[in-house]
Protein backbone atom coordinates (compact mmCIF):
# COMPACT_ATOMS: atom_id res chain seq x y z
CA UNK A 1 0.00 0.00 0.00
CA UNK A 2 2.15 2.77 1.31
CA UNK A 3 5.40 2.94 -0.63
CA UNK A 4 8.00 4.10 1.89
CA UNK A 5 9.83 7.34 1.20
CA UNK A 6 13.31 6.68 -0.12
CA UNK A 7 16.35 8.74 -0.90
CA UNK A 8 16.10 10.59 -4.18
CA UNK A 9 18.22 9.28 -7.04
CA UNK A 10 20.71 11.84 -8.32
CA UNK A 11 19.47 14.15 -11.05
CA UNK A 12 21.10 13.96 -14.48
CA UNK A 13 22.53 17.42 -13.88
CA UNK A 14 21.98 19.71 -10.95
CA UNK A 15 19.53 22.37 -12.01
CA UNK A 16 20.69 25.84 -11.23
CA UNK A 17 19.74 29.47 -11.40
CA UNK A 18 21.94 29.79 -14.49
CA UNK A 19 19.27 27.92 -16.49
CA UNK A 20 17.00 30.87 -15.83
CA UNK A 21 19.71 33.26 -17.00
CA UNK A 22 20.05 31.16 -20.14
CA UNK A 23 16.31 31.53 -20.78
CA UNK A 24 16.65 35.29 -20.49
CA UNK A 25 19.57 35.22 -22.93
CA UNK A 26 17.44 33.33 -25.47
CA UNK A 27 14.63 35.85 -24.96
CA UNK A 28 17.06 38.78 -25.22
CA UNK A 29 17.98 37.77 -28.77
CA UNK A 30 14.86 39.67 -29.76
CA UNK A 31 15.40 42.87 -27.82
CA UNK A 32 19.13 43.27 -27.20
CA UNK A 33 19.29 46.07 -29.75
CA UNK A 34 16.84 48.17 -27.77
CA UNK A 35 18.87 47.51 -24.59
CA UNK A 36 21.99 48.79 -26.33
CA UNK A 37 20.26 51.81 -27.87
CA UNK A 38 18.76 52.73 -24.50
CA UNK A 39 22.10 52.04 -22.85
CA UNK A 40 23.78 54.55 -25.15
CA UNK A 41 21.09 57.23 -25.41
CA UNK A 42 20.53 57.57 -21.65
CA UNK A 43 24.16 58.42 -20.80
CA UNK A 44 24.43 60.63 -23.90
CA UNK A 45 21.50 62.79 -22.86
CA UNK A 46 22.56 63.02 -19.22
CA UNK A 47 26.20 63.64 -19.95
CA UNK A 48 25.46 66.26 -22.61
CA UNK A 49 22.56 68.07 -20.95
CA UNK A 50 23.60 68.04 -17.32
CA UNK A 51 27.28 67.26 -17.33
CA UNK A 52 28.37 69.41 -20.21
CA UNK A 53 25.57 72.02 -20.30
CA UNK A 54 24.98 72.53 -16.60
CA UNK A 55 28.65 71.89 -16.01
CA UNK A 56 29.62 75.06 -17.86
CA UNK A 57 27.52 77.13 -15.44
CA UNK A 58 28.72 75.25 -12.35
CA UNK A 59 32.37 75.34 -13.34
CA UNK A 60 32.14 79.13 -13.90
CA UNK A 61 30.80 79.74 -10.41
CA UNK A 62 32.35 77.16 -8.18
CA UNK A 63 35.79 75.87 -7.39
CA UNK A 64 34.75 73.77 -4.39
CA UNK A 65 34.55 70.49 -6.31
CA UNK A 66 38.18 70.46 -7.37
CA UNK A 67 37.38 68.68 -10.65
CA UNK A 68 35.26 69.60 -13.67
CA UNK A 69 31.54 69.17 -12.92
CA UNK A 70 31.22 66.40 -15.52
CA UNK A 71 33.88 64.35 -13.76
CA UNK A 72 32.08 64.96 -10.46
CA UNK A 73 28.58 64.11 -11.69
CA UNK A 74 29.15 61.32 -14.26
CA UNK A 75 29.95 58.44 -11.83
CA UNK A 76 26.83 59.41 -9.86
CA UNK A 77 24.70 59.33 -13.02
CA UNK A 78 26.12 55.93 -13.85
CA UNK A 79 25.13 54.63 -10.43
CA UNK A 80 21.69 56.24 -10.54
CA UNK A 81 21.07 54.73 -13.99
CA UNK A 82 21.99 51.28 -12.65
CA UNK A 83 19.54 51.68 -9.79
CA UNK A 84 16.74 52.85 -12.07
CA UNK A 85 17.26 50.02 -14.55
CA UNK A 86 17.43 47.53 -11.70
CA UNK A 87 14.17 48.81 -10.24
CA UNK A 88 12.45 48.73 -13.63
CA UNK A 89 13.68 45.21 -14.46
CA UNK A 90 12.72 43.84 -11.06
CA UNK A 91 9.18 45.25 -11.14
CA UNK A 92 6.85 44.74 -14.12
CA UNK A 93 8.88 42.01 -15.88
CA UNK A 94 8.79 39.91 -12.70
CA UNK A 95 5.09 40.55 -12.19
CA UNK A 96 4.61 39.27 -15.75
CA UNK A 97 6.38 36.05 -14.82
CA UNK A 98 4.00 35.53 -11.91
CA UNK A 99 0.81 36.84 -13.37
CA UNK A 100 0.63 37.60 -17.08
CA UNK A 101 2.76 35.14 -19.01
CA UNK A 102 3.17 32.95 -15.90
CA UNK A 103 6.56 31.62 -17.00
CA UNK A 104 7.72 31.27 -13.37
CA UNK A 105 4.91 28.79 -12.74
CA UNK A 106 6.23 26.75 -15.67
CA UNK A 107 9.77 26.86 -14.27
CA UNK A 108 8.79 25.45 -10.87
CA UNK A 109 7.11 22.48 -12.58
CA UNK A 110 10.64 21.41 -13.54
CA UNK A 111 13.43 20.49 -11.10
CA UNK A 112 14.02 24.22 -10.57
CA UNK A 113 13.00 25.55 -7.15
CA UNK A 114 11.36 28.94 -6.50
CA UNK A 115 14.62 30.10 -4.89
CA UNK A 116 16.55 29.23 -8.06
CA UNK A 117 14.01 31.07 -10.20
CA UNK A 118 14.46 34.10 -7.94
CA UNK A 119 18.26 33.90 -8.01
CA UNK A 120 18.27 33.44 -11.77
CA UNK A 121 16.16 36.53 -12.34
CA UNK A 122 18.41 38.56 -10.05
CA UNK A 123 21.56 37.24 -11.76
CA UNK A 124 20.09 38.28 -15.09
CA UNK A 125 19.48 41.81 -13.80
CA UNK A 126 23.03 41.93 -12.45
CA UNK A 127 24.38 40.88 -15.83
CA UNK A 128 22.39 43.62 -17.48
CA UNK A 129 23.73 46.17 -15.00
CA UNK A 130 27.32 45.19 -15.74
CA UNK A 131 26.73 45.63 -19.48
CA UNK A 132 24.84 48.86 -19.03
CA UNK A 133 27.34 50.40 -16.62
CA UNK A 134 30.20 49.52 -18.96
CA UNK A 135 28.44 51.27 -21.84
CA UNK A 136 27.81 54.25 -19.57
CA UNK A 137 31.44 54.44 -18.59
CA UNK A 138 32.57 54.30 -22.22
CA UNK A 139 30.33 57.26 -23.10
CA UNK A 140 31.56 59.17 -20.03
CA UNK A 141 35.12 58.59 -21.11
CA UNK A 142 34.36 59.71 -24.65
CA UNK A 143 33.15 63.09 -23.33
CA UNK A 144 35.98 63.65 -20.90
CA UNK A 145 34.06 62.53 -17.82
CA UNK A 146 36.84 60.27 -16.56
CA UNK A 147 40.31 61.07 -15.24
CA UNK A 148 41.86 57.81 -14.02
CA UNK A 149 41.68 54.02 -14.41
CA UNK A 150 40.28 53.56 -10.92
CA UNK A 151 36.97 54.74 -12.37
CA UNK A 152 36.47 51.18 -13.70
CA UNK A 153 35.50 50.26 -10.12
CA UNK A 154 32.38 52.35 -10.65
CA UNK A 155 31.00 49.36 -12.62
CA UNK A 156 30.94 46.91 -9.67
CA UNK A 157 29.88 49.74 -7.34
CA UNK A 158 26.89 50.60 -9.53
CA UNK A 159 26.02 46.93 -10.01
CA UNK A 160 26.06 46.31 -6.26
CA UNK A 161 23.90 49.38 -5.68
CA UNK A 162 21.40 48.32 -8.32
CA UNK A 163 21.19 44.77 -6.96
CA UNK A 164 20.79 45.92 -3.34
CA UNK A 165 17.66 47.73 -4.47
CA UNK A 166 16.49 45.25 -7.15
CA UNK A 167 16.34 42.40 -4.64
CA UNK A 168 13.88 44.40 -2.51
CA UNK A 169 11.82 45.32 -5.59
CA UNK A 170 11.78 41.64 -6.62
CA UNK A 171 10.35 40.73 -3.21
CA UNK A 172 7.69 43.40 -3.71
CA UNK A 173 6.91 42.08 -7.22
CA UNK A 174 6.31 38.64 -5.71
CA UNK A 175 3.94 40.12 -3.13
CA UNK A 176 1.82 42.42 -5.33
CA UNK A 177 -1.23 40.62 -6.70
CA UNK A 178 -1.89 43.15 -9.48
CA UNK A 179 -0.54 46.31 -11.06
CA UNK A 180 -2.53 48.65 -8.84
CA UNK A 181 -0.39 51.56 -7.74
CA UNK A 182 2.35 49.62 -5.99
CA UNK A 183 5.09 50.14 -8.56
CA UNK A 184 3.98 53.65 -9.47
CA UNK A 185 4.27 54.65 -5.81
CA UNK A 186 7.67 53.02 -5.69
CA UNK A 187 8.97 54.97 -8.67
CA UNK A 188 7.36 58.27 -7.72
CA UNK A 189 8.01 58.32 -4.00
CA UNK A 190 11.16 56.23 -3.64
CA UNK A 191 13.20 55.99 -6.83
CA UNK A 192 12.88 59.59 -8.04
CA UNK A 193 13.44 61.27 -4.63
CA UNK A 194 16.40 58.98 -4.09
CA UNK A 195 17.90 60.37 -7.28
CA UNK A 196 17.45 63.93 -6.00
CA UNK A 197 18.64 63.42 -2.42
CA UNK A 198 21.60 61.06 -2.80
CA UNK A 199 24.36 63.49 -3.63
CA UNK A 200 24.04 62.90 -7.34
CA UNK A 201 24.14 66.57 -8.38
CA UNK A 202 25.89 68.12 -5.37
CA UNK A 203 27.69 66.90 -2.25
CA UNK A 204 25.19 66.10 0.49
CA UNK A 205 27.05 68.49 2.80
CA UNK A 206 24.96 71.12 0.99
CA UNK A 207 21.77 69.58 2.45
CA UNK A 208 20.20 70.38 5.84
CA UNK A 209 20.46 67.62 8.45
CA UNK A 210 17.14 65.93 7.56
CA UNK A 211 18.18 65.78 3.93
CA UNK A 212 21.50 64.24 4.86
CA UNK A 213 19.69 61.53 6.78
CA UNK A 214 17.63 60.74 3.70
CA UNK A 215 20.91 60.24 1.89
CA UNK A 216 22.43 58.06 4.61
CA UNK A 217 19.47 55.68 4.42
CA UNK A 218 19.39 55.56 0.64
CA UNK A 219 21.47 52.81 -0.99
CA UNK A 220 22.01 55.19 -3.88
CA UNK A 221 24.06 57.63 -1.79
CA UNK A 222 26.35 54.83 -0.61
CA UNK A 223 26.76 53.63 -4.19
CA UNK A 224 27.34 57.16 -5.43
CA UNK A 225 30.07 57.73 -2.85
CA UNK A 226 31.78 54.52 -3.97
CA UNK A 227 31.54 55.30 -7.68
CA UNK A 228 32.61 58.90 -7.22
CA UNK A 229 35.45 57.82 -4.95
CA UNK A 230 36.58 55.49 -7.73
CA UNK A 231 36.36 58.30 -10.28
CA UNK A 232 37.98 61.19 -8.41
CA UNK A 233 39.46 59.71 -5.24
CA UNK A 234 39.23 61.24 -1.79
CA UNK A 235 37.42 58.22 -0.30
CA UNK A 236 39.07 56.56 2.68
CA UNK A 237 39.28 52.77 2.84
CA UNK A 238 37.20 52.79 6.02
CA UNK A 239 34.44 54.83 4.42
CA UNK A 240 34.52 52.63 1.34
CA UNK A 241 34.15 49.48 3.46
CA UNK A 242 31.28 51.10 5.35
CA UNK A 243 29.43 51.86 2.12
CA UNK A 244 30.05 48.37 0.79
CA UNK A 245 28.88 46.81 4.05
CA UNK A 246 25.67 48.84 3.98
CA UNK A 247 24.91 47.82 0.38
CA UNK A 248 25.74 44.17 1.02
CA UNK A 249 23.41 44.21 4.02
CA UNK A 250 20.60 45.48 1.76
CA UNK A 251 21.44 42.83 -0.81
CA UNK A 252 21.48 39.96 1.68
CA UNK A 253 18.20 41.00 3.31
CA UNK A 254 16.66 41.67 -0.11
CA UNK A 255 17.66 38.31 -1.57
CA UNK A 256 16.36 36.45 1.49
CA UNK A 257 13.06 38.33 1.33
CA UNK A 258 12.75 37.81 -2.42
CA UNK A 259 13.48 34.07 -2.20
CA UNK A 260 10.90 33.71 0.58
CA UNK A 261 8.22 35.62 -1.34
CA UNK A 262 8.97 33.69 -4.57
CA UNK A 263 8.41 30.45 -2.69
CA UNK A 264 5.19 31.69 -1.10
CA UNK A 265 3.87 32.95 -4.43
CA UNK A 266 4.81 29.92 -6.53
CA UNK A 267 3.89 27.08 -4.17
CA UNK A 268 0.34 27.88 -3.19
CA UNK B 1 28.50 6.34 -12.30
CA UNK B 2 29.03 5.34 -8.70
CA UNK B 3 27.62 1.98 -7.67
CA UNK B 4 25.70 3.25 -4.63
CA UNK B 5 23.85 5.85 -6.72
CA UNK B 6 22.86 3.46 -9.49
CA UNK B 7 21.73 0.89 -6.97
CA UNK B 8 19.60 3.58 -5.36
CA UNK B 9 18.16 4.52 -8.71
CA UNK B 10 17.33 0.93 -9.59
CA UNK B 11 15.84 0.48 -6.17
CA UNK B 12 13.54 3.45 -6.60
CA UNK B 13 12.45 2.34 -10.08
CA UNK B 14 11.85 -1.21 -8.89
CA UNK B 15 9.84 -0.18 -5.90
CA UNK B 16 7.70 2.28 -7.75
CA UNK B 17 6.96 -0.15 -10.55
CA UNK B 18 6.06 -2.87 -8.09
CA UNK B 19 3.62 -0.70 -6.15
CA UNK B 20 1.63 2.34 -7.12
CA UNK B 21 3.32 5.22 -8.97
CA UNK B 22 1.25 7.63 -6.93
CA UNK B 23 -0.39 6.88 -3.64
CA UNK B 24 -2.28 9.21 -1.32
CA UNK B 25 -3.76 8.61 2.10
CA UNK B 26 -6.05 11.17 3.75
CA UNK B 27 -4.45 13.76 1.50
CA UNK B 28 -5.57 17.23 2.54
CA UNK B 29 -5.00 20.75 1.24
CA UNK B 30 -6.09 23.76 3.26
CA UNK B 31 -5.89 27.43 2.39
CA UNK B 32 -6.36 29.16 5.74
CA UNK B 33 -9.85 28.21 6.91
CA UNK B 34 -10.85 26.77 3.55
CA UNK B 35 -10.32 23.05 2.90
CA UNK B 36 -9.84 22.53 -0.84
CA UNK B 37 -8.98 18.81 -0.63
CA UNK B 38 -10.54 16.98 2.28
CA UNK B 39 -8.70 13.77 3.16
CA UNK B 40 -8.76 11.80 -0.10
CA UNK B 41 -7.24 8.36 -0.76
CA UNK B 42 -6.24 7.08 -4.18
CA UNK B 43 -3.58 5.12 -6.02
CA UNK B 44 -2.38 5.31 -9.61
CA UNK B 45 -0.58 2.34 -11.20
CA UNK B 46 2.00 2.39 -13.96
CA UNK B 47 0.57 2.68 -17.47
CA UNK B 48 -2.85 3.70 -16.22
CA UNK B 49 -4.90 6.68 -17.40
CA UNK B 50 -6.41 8.03 -14.21
CA UNK B 51 -8.89 10.89 -14.04
CA UNK B 52 -10.25 13.34 -11.52
CA UNK B 53 -13.74 14.30 -12.62
CA UNK B 54 -15.62 17.10 -10.92
CA UNK B 55 -17.05 20.59 -11.22
CA UNK B 56 -14.99 23.75 -10.77
CA UNK B 57 -13.91 24.10 -7.16
CA UNK B 58 -14.06 20.36 -6.44
CA UNK B 59 -10.38 20.29 -5.45
CA UNK B 60 -9.02 18.73 -8.64
CA UNK B 61 -6.41 21.38 -9.40
CA UNK B 62 -5.20 21.55 -5.80
CA UNK B 63 -4.72 17.78 -5.90
CA UNK B 64 -2.81 18.06 -9.16
CA UNK B 65 -0.57 20.79 -7.77
CA UNK B 66 0.29 18.57 -4.80
CA UNK B 67 1.08 15.63 -7.12
CA UNK B 68 3.17 18.00 -9.25
CA UNK B 69 5.24 18.82 -6.12
CA UNK B 70 4.40 22.48 -6.46
CA UNK B 71 1.90 22.97 -3.65
CA UNK B 72 2.87 21.53 -0.25
CA UNK B 73 0.62 18.91 1.33
CA UNK B 74 -1.31 20.27 4.36
CA UNK B 75 -1.78 16.85 5.97
CA UNK B 76 -1.96 13.19 5.03
CA UNK B 77 0.55 11.14 3.04
CA UNK B 78 1.52 11.50 -0.59
CA UNK B 79 4.13 9.34 -2.34
CA UNK B 80 5.09 9.86 -5.97
CA UNK B 81 7.45 7.36 -7.62
CA UNK B 82 8.05 6.13 -4.10
CA UNK B 83 9.29 9.49 -2.89
CA UNK B 84 7.99 12.17 -0.56
CA UNK B 85 7.35 15.49 -2.36
CA UNK B 86 8.30 17.47 0.74
CA UNK B 87 11.79 15.97 0.76
CA UNK B 88 12.46 15.18 -2.92
CA UNK B 89 10.45 17.72 -4.93
CA UNK B 90 13.10 18.44 -7.58
CA UNK B 91 13.95 14.75 -8.06
CA UNK B 92 10.28 13.87 -8.53
CA UNK B 93 9.63 16.82 -10.82
CA UNK B 94 12.55 15.68 -12.98
CA UNK B 95 10.46 12.60 -13.83
CA UNK B 96 7.07 14.29 -14.26
CA UNK B 97 5.50 16.08 -17.20
CA UNK B 98 3.06 18.85 -16.35
CA UNK B 99 0.36 20.40 -18.51
CA UNK B 100 -1.06 23.17 -16.32
CA UNK B 101 -4.57 24.52 -16.59
CA UNK B 102 -3.27 27.86 -17.89
CA UNK B 103 -0.46 27.82 -20.42
CA UNK B 104 2.89 29.12 -19.17
CA UNK B 105 4.54 29.45 -22.59
CA UNK B 106 6.72 32.44 -23.41
CA UNK B 107 4.70 34.06 -26.18
CA UNK B 108 7.68 36.10 -27.43
CA UNK B 109 9.81 33.03 -28.08
CA UNK B 110 9.41 30.67 -31.01
CA UNK B 111 7.86 27.24 -30.67
CA UNK B 112 11.31 25.63 -30.83
CA UNK B 113 12.85 28.05 -28.32
CA UNK B 114 10.11 27.29 -25.82
CA UNK B 115 10.94 23.59 -26.03
CA UNK B 116 14.67 24.24 -25.87
CA UNK B 117 14.55 26.50 -22.83
CA UNK B 118 12.26 24.11 -20.99
CA UNK B 119 14.54 21.16 -21.73
CA UNK B 120 17.44 23.15 -20.30
CA UNK B 121 15.54 23.54 -17.03
CA UNK B 122 15.80 19.75 -16.77
CA UNK B 123 19.53 19.94 -17.30
CA UNK B 124 19.35 18.31 -20.73
CA UNK B 125 22.27 18.96 -23.05
CA UNK B 126 21.96 20.68 -26.43
CA UNK B 127 22.92 17.52 -28.30
CA UNK B 128 20.21 15.49 -26.57
CA UNK B 129 17.64 18.25 -27.01
CA UNK B 130 18.06 18.83 -30.74
CA UNK B 131 16.66 15.47 -31.97
CA UNK B 132 14.19 15.35 -29.09
CA UNK B 133 12.68 18.69 -30.08
CA UNK B 134 12.27 17.60 -33.70
CA UNK B 135 10.53 14.44 -32.56
CA UNK B 136 8.17 16.38 -30.28
CA UNK B 137 7.39 18.98 -32.95
CA UNK B 138 6.38 16.15 -35.22
CA UNK B 139 4.27 14.53 -32.50
CA UNK B 140 2.49 17.81 -31.76
CA UNK B 141 2.03 18.52 -35.51
CA UNK B 142 3.91 21.78 -35.12
CA UNK B 143 6.93 21.14 -37.35
CA UNK B 144 5.82 23.77 -39.86
CA UNK B 145 5.46 26.36 -37.12
CA UNK B 146 8.72 25.46 -35.39
CA UNK B 147 10.34 28.84 -35.93
CA UNK B 148 7.20 30.94 -35.57
CA UNK B 149 6.50 32.98 -32.47
CA UNK B 150 4.01 31.41 -30.08
CA UNK B 151 1.82 34.49 -29.66
CA UNK B 152 -0.26 34.23 -32.88
CA UNK B 153 -0.79 30.45 -32.66
CA UNK B 154 -4.32 29.13 -32.14
CA UNK B 155 -5.45 27.91 -28.73
CA UNK B 156 -5.24 24.30 -29.91
CA UNK B 157 -1.69 24.75 -31.18
CA UNK B 158 -0.56 26.38 -27.94
CA UNK B 159 -2.09 23.51 -26.02
CA UNK B 160 -0.30 20.97 -28.23
CA UNK B 161 2.94 22.87 -27.67
CA UNK B 162 2.38 22.76 -23.91
CA UNK B 163 1.86 18.99 -24.16
CA UNK B 164 4.98 18.61 -26.34
CA UNK B 165 6.92 20.66 -23.80
CA UNK B 166 5.72 18.48 -20.94
CA UNK B 167 7.19 15.44 -22.73
CA UNK B 168 10.67 16.89 -23.18
CA UNK B 169 12.12 14.90 -20.27
CA UNK B 170 10.44 11.58 -21.21
CA UNK B 171 8.28 11.75 -18.09
CA UNK B 172 7.08 8.61 -16.35
CA UNK B 173 3.88 10.37 -15.31
CA UNK B 174 2.09 13.05 -17.31
CA UNK B 175 -0.17 15.38 -15.31
CA UNK B 176 -2.83 17.15 -17.35
CA UNK B 177 -5.00 19.76 -15.63
CA UNK B 178 -8.07 20.34 -17.80
CA UNK B 179 -6.14 19.75 -21.02
CA UNK B 180 -8.92 20.73 -23.43
CA UNK B 181 -10.90 23.38 -21.55
CA UNK B 182 -11.63 26.32 -23.84
CA UNK B 183 -10.79 24.52 -27.08
CA UNK B 184 -13.16 24.02 -30.00
CA UNK B 185 -14.42 20.46 -30.67
CA UNK B 186 -12.04 19.83 -33.54
CA UNK B 187 -8.97 20.91 -31.54
CA UNK B 188 -10.14 18.72 -28.65
CA UNK B 189 -10.32 15.66 -30.88
CA UNK B 190 -6.81 16.27 -32.21
CA UNK B 191 -5.56 16.56 -28.64
CA UNK B 192 -7.38 13.44 -27.50
CA UNK B 193 -5.80 11.54 -30.34
CA UNK B 194 -2.32 12.66 -29.21
CA UNK B 195 -3.05 11.72 -25.59
CA UNK B 196 -4.40 8.37 -26.67
CA UNK B 197 -1.13 7.69 -28.50
CA UNK B 198 0.83 8.53 -25.35
CA UNK B 199 -1.31 6.15 -23.38
CA UNK B 200 -0.66 3.42 -25.97
CA UNK B 201 3.06 4.15 -25.61
CA UNK B 202 2.79 3.32 -21.90
CA UNK B 203 2.90 6.81 -20.38
CA UNK B 204 0.94 7.04 -17.15
CA UNK B 205 -1.65 9.79 -17.53
CA UNK B 206 -3.27 11.64 -14.66
CA UNK B 207 -5.82 14.18 -15.75
CA UNK B 208 -8.55 16.39 -14.41
CA UNK B 209 -11.58 17.37 -16.39
CA UNK B 210 -15.09 18.58 -16.01
CA UNK B 211 -16.02 17.10 -19.37
CA UNK B 212 -17.49 13.64 -18.97
CA UNK B 213 -16.89 12.81 -22.64
CA UNK B 214 -13.19 13.51 -22.09
CA UNK B 215 -13.13 11.29 -19.03
CA UNK B 216 -14.92 8.52 -20.92
CA UNK B 217 -12.57 8.82 -23.89
CA UNK B 218 -9.30 8.81 -22.00
CA UNK B 219 -9.61 7.34 -18.51
CA UNK B 220 -9.21 3.69 -17.55
CA UNK B 221 -10.22 4.59 -14.04
CA UNK B 222 -11.44 7.75 -12.41
CA UNK B 223 -12.60 9.28 -9.20
CA UNK B 224 -15.51 11.68 -8.99
CA UNK B 225 -14.72 14.64 -6.74
CA UNK B 226 -17.12 17.07 -5.13
CA UNK B 227 -16.43 19.60 -2.40
CA UNK B 228 -12.88 18.34 -1.86
CA UNK B 229 -13.93 14.71 -1.36
CA UNK B 230 -13.98 11.62 -3.53
CA UNK B 231 -17.60 10.54 -3.93
CA UNK B 232 -17.08 7.56 -6.25
CA UNK B 233 -14.30 5.59 -7.89
CA UNK B 234 -14.08 3.07 -10.74
CA UNK B 235 -13.85 2.68 -14.50
CA UNK B 236 -16.36 4.77 -16.48
CA UNK B 237 -18.33 1.58 -17.18
CA UNK B 238 -18.30 0.49 -13.53
CA UNK B 239 -19.39 3.92 -12.34
CA UNK B 240 -22.29 3.97 -14.77
CA UNK B 241 -23.31 0.44 -13.78
CA UNK B 242 -23.12 1.26 -10.07
CA UNK B 243 -24.73 4.68 -10.05
CA UNK B 244 -26.97 4.92 -13.10
CA UNK B 245 -29.27 2.83 -15.26
CA UNK B 246 -28.42 1.41 -18.66
CA UNK B 247 -30.51 3.95 -20.54
CA UNK B 248 -31.93 7.40 -20.02
CA UNK B 249 -35.07 8.85 -21.55
CA UNK B 250 -34.92 12.64 -21.74
CA UNK B 251 -38.39 14.16 -21.88
CA UNK B 252 -38.99 17.85 -22.55
CA UNK B 253 -42.20 19.56 -21.61
CA UNK B 254 -43.42 23.13 -21.97
CA UNK B 255 -41.57 25.53 -19.64
CA UNK B 256 -42.92 25.23 -16.09
CA UNK B 257 -44.61 21.89 -16.74
CA UNK B 258 -41.65 19.69 -15.88
CA UNK B 259 -42.39 19.20 -12.17
CA UNK B 260 -46.05 18.31 -12.75
CA UNK B 261 -45.13 15.94 -15.56
CA UNK B 262 -42.51 14.26 -13.35
CA UNK B 263 -45.15 13.43 -10.76
CA UNK B 264 -47.30 11.84 -13.47
CA UNK B 265 -44.35 9.92 -14.84
CA UNK B 266 -43.55 8.50 -11.40
CA UNK B 267 -47.10 7.16 -11.21
CA UNK B 268 -46.93 5.80 -14.75
CA UNK B 269 -43.71 3.95 -14.02
CA UNK B 270 -45.02 2.27 -10.88
CA UNK B 271 -43.88 -1.36 -10.76
CA UNK B 272 -40.87 -0.79 -13.06
CA UNK B 273 -37.39 -0.06 -11.81
CA UNK B 274 -37.07 3.60 -12.68
CA UNK B 275 -35.80 6.85 -11.24
CA UNK B 276 -37.02 10.30 -12.18
CA UNK B 277 -34.82 13.39 -12.07
CA UNK B 278 -36.25 16.86 -12.73
CA UNK B 279 -33.92 19.43 -14.33
CA UNK B 280 -34.94 23.01 -15.11
CA UNK B 281 -35.38 22.26 -18.81
CA UNK B 282 -36.25 18.54 -18.92
CA UNK B 283 -37.14 15.40 -17.03
CA UNK B 284 -34.70 12.49 -16.98
CA UNK B 285 -36.05 8.99 -16.65
CA UNK B 286 -33.46 6.38 -15.65
CA UNK B 287 -34.53 2.93 -16.81
CA UNK B 288 -33.21 -0.27 -18.37
CA UNK B 289 -35.25 0.14 -21.55
CA UNK B 290 -35.73 3.75 -22.61
CA UNK B 291 -38.02 3.20 -25.60
CA UNK B 292 -40.39 1.05 -23.59
CA UNK B 293 -40.50 3.68 -20.87
CA UNK B 294 -41.37 6.45 -23.34
CA UNK B 295 -44.23 4.31 -24.73
CA UNK B 296 -45.48 3.67 -21.24
CA UNK B 297 -45.47 7.35 -20.34
CA UNK B 298 -47.32 8.27 -23.55
CA UNK B 299 -49.87 5.52 -22.85
CA UNK B 300 -50.64 7.39 -19.63
CA UNK B 301 -51.40 10.49 -21.79
CA UNK B 302 -48.35 12.35 -20.61
CA UNK B 303 -47.16 13.79 -23.91
CA UNK B 304 -43.71 15.44 -23.95
CA UNK B 305 -42.82 18.15 -26.51
CA UNK B 306 -39.87 15.99 -27.44
CA UNK B 307 -38.19 12.84 -26.22
CA UNK B 308 -34.78 11.27 -26.65
CA UNK B 309 -33.42 7.93 -25.51
CA UNK B 310 -29.69 7.57 -24.90
CA UNK B 311 -27.24 5.49 -22.90
CA UNK B 312 -26.18 6.63 -19.44
CA UNK B 313 -23.01 8.72 -19.24
CA UNK B 314 -20.76 9.90 -16.45
CA UNK B 315 -22.79 13.11 -16.42
CA UNK B 316 -25.69 11.03 -15.09
CA UNK B 317 -23.42 9.46 -12.50
CA UNK B 318 -22.32 12.88 -11.38
CA UNK B 319 -25.88 14.17 -11.24
CA UNK B 320 -26.90 11.17 -9.17
CA UNK B 321 -24.01 11.53 -6.73
CA UNK B 322 -24.03 15.29 -6.26
CA UNK B 323 -27.43 16.47 -7.44
CA UNK B 324 -25.74 18.93 -9.78
CA UNK B 325 -24.55 18.98 -13.39
CA UNK B 326 -20.84 19.09 -14.11
CA UNK B 327 -20.77 22.24 -16.19
CA UNK B 328 -23.13 24.98 -15.10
Amino acid sequence: MDAPAITAPPLAAQPSAWRVVEYQLVAARRYWRSIVVLGVITPLTYVLALGVGLGVVVDDHSHQLGVPYLVFVAPAFLTAAALQIAAADASFPLMAGFKWIRTFHGMVSTPLTPEQVCDGQLLWIALRLVVNSSLYLAIMAAFGGTQRWWVLLAIPAATLTGMAFASMVAALAAVLENEGNGFNMLFRFVVTPMFLFSGTFYPISQLPAWGRWLAYVSPLWHGTELARGAGIGGLSAGAALGHIAYLVAWLVVGVLLARWRFRVRLTR
Amino acid sequence: MGIPESADLLDSRARSSAGALISAQTLTKRFGEFTAVDGIDFEVSRGEAFGFLGPNGAGKSSTMRMIGCVAPVSSGTLRILGMDPAANGPAIRARLGVVPQQDTLDLELTVRENLYVYGRYFGMSRSVLRPKIDELLDFAQLTERADAKVEPLSGGMKRRLTIARSLINDPEILLLDEPTTGLDPQARHVLWDRLYRLKQAGVTLVLTTHYMDEAEQLCDRLVVMDGGRIVAEGSPRELIAAHSSREVAELRFAPGDNAAAAAGITTAMAGVEARVEVLPDRVLLYVEDGEAAVVRVRDDRIIPVSSLVRRSTLEDVFLRLTGRSLVD
